[in-house]
């Protein structure tokens, strides 16, 4: 997974319902460094009865934000979401730096 | 997860026993070398008859020390189930935790704050160093850690049917095989993978399941203090309010960046303490009951015994207050005899 353009990642979750685990494994892909690079993640664990859904946000470097719907993706489709918008920024990048 | 422990299996011992082979050499040559002279060759082979199959081991014997197991023993994994386990059925206050990342010298920082932590807490020489010096924060392996909850929980090795081998003198003994690694035992485990035996929702195994997702560390204790539990809580996953973290002046160290960024990636999930599964706002309660499990104790005797005087005084005063009317019924007796004699006597 590309990392390097996420500027912020929000994550809400009840840990005791199976439908945490995209996002759970989300946190999961995250580089060693990727806190210590400017990166804001931020956890909020619901407590054990809540049934409120699963969230996850991000933002972008270039402000994008995307609010991915932890219940119907799998880990799989939450990533390729996320590469698909960070490749561009990828690709502007490469050109700007080239 | 414990240290990889390398050492060779002694293979020598091993070939010389393995049941099914018989000894290639002839048992002439094993036999210390006598001086020829004194011995008649004919006895040399009626000895090697009888003593050859004698030393040959029945085809079915077991070694004692090596119990069959569904899965290779020496494997690695299979010593983590018998690890996890073991750790299952003593440990009952266990802190399930998601790592995202830490690297050698995070994982060394956190640890190096939580022996610190506990250690504050409890007094050298007393039962509380015992617990605060066998606490640990380990990795573990999640397939294999549910594999053990499930044996844990569902595997009972008293119904397991004894098996006939032989012993190595040749009789057949009745051995039962009932160890975590055991065949009976893989046999529980996957029969509840593949859904055949039924987990209740109730069952610990259903409820702490979800949790098991991810890279995970479990924190586990060797009693349940709420004391040293609210230690590790409030290093590992400070709450300001009842759980706060150490003072900067305290502990400047928790305060260095590879302490703060590991203890940043280490995310409390749940918890089970005893035999029930808790979540976040569960294990802060446990860690915050006051004075730990003897003042619950004692709070617990201190209202039994007061029902209990409630009741005897209840109960003795159905006695007392009969005792007491015809105590005063007797004495009005007494004194009517009395004032009957007195006043036959002043007639």
């Amino acid at each position: 997974m590309i990392t390097r353009f996420i500027t912020e990642v929000t994550t809400r979750f009840n840990p005791f319902s199976a439908r945490a685990k995209s996002a759970r494994l989300f946190l999961s892909f995250l580089p060693a460094n990727a806190r210590a690079q400017g990166m804001n993640v931020t956890t909020q664990l619901l407590p054990r009865s809540s049934t409120e859904p699963s969230s996850l946000y991000i933002k972008f470097k270039d402000g994008k934000e995307m609010k991915l719907d932890c219940e119907a993706m799998n880990i799989k489709s939450i990533v390729e979401e996320v590469d698909r918008h960070s490749r561009a920024l990828q690709k502007a990048d490469d050109l700007a730096n080239a | 997860m414990p240290p990889r422990l390398r050492y060779t299996v002694p293979r020598g011992l091993g070939s010389v026993i393995k049941p099914s082979r018989a000894p290639s050499t002839p048992f002439v040559a094993l036999l210390p070398s006598t001086p020829a002279v004194t011995l008649a060759p004919r006895q040399y082979a009626t000895a090697a008859a009888v003593s050859r199959s004698s030393l040959r081991l029945p085809d079915d014997y077991v070694p004692p020390t090596r119990p069959p197991t569904a899965r290779p023993a020496d494997a690695r994994k299979s010593q983590l189930l018998r690890n996890y386990t073991s750790l299952l059925r003593s440990t009952p206050l266990i802190l399930v935790f998601q790592h995202n990342n830490l690297t050698a010298v995070e994982w060394a920082a956190v640890r190096r704050e939580l022996k610190l932590a506990l250690a504050n807490v409890s007094t050298p020489g007393t039962d509380s160093a015992d617990i605060a010096s066998r606490a640990q924060l380990q990795v573990i392996r999640g397939r294999i850690f549910d594999v053990a909850l499930k044996i844990v929980e569902f595997y009972d090795p008293s119904q397991v049917a004894p098996t006939t081998v032989s012993s190595a003198s040749g009789e057949k003994v009745q051995v039962v095989y009932n160890h975590d690694l055991s065949k009976s035992a893989y046999n529980v485990a996957k029969g509840i993978a593949k859904g055949e035996i039924p987990v209740p929702e109730s069952s610990i195994y259903a409820q702490i399941s979800p949790l098991l997702v991810g890279p995970l560390a479990i924190f586990t204790l060797p009693a349940v203090s709420p004391a040293h539990l609210a230690a590790a809580l409030s290093v590992l996953a400070p709450s300001p309010p009842a759980f706060p973290a150490p003072s900067r002046k305290k502990n400047p160290s928790y305060y260095e960046p590879t302490a703060q960024n590991g203890l940043s990636k280490l995310m409390l999930v749940g918890g089970r303490v005893e035999d029930k599964v808790f979540d976040i706002e569960g294990v802060k309660w446990v860690g915050g009951i006051e004075g730990g499990l003897d003042s619950l104790r004692a709070q617990l005797v201190a209202m039994l015994q007061s029902a209990g005087l409630g009741l005897t005084t209840t109960l003795e005063g159905a006695g007392k207050s009969l005792w007491l009317t015809m105590e005063s019924r007797r004495s009005v007796l007494e004194e009517e005899q009395n004032g009957g004699k007195e006043a036959k006597e002043s007639s």
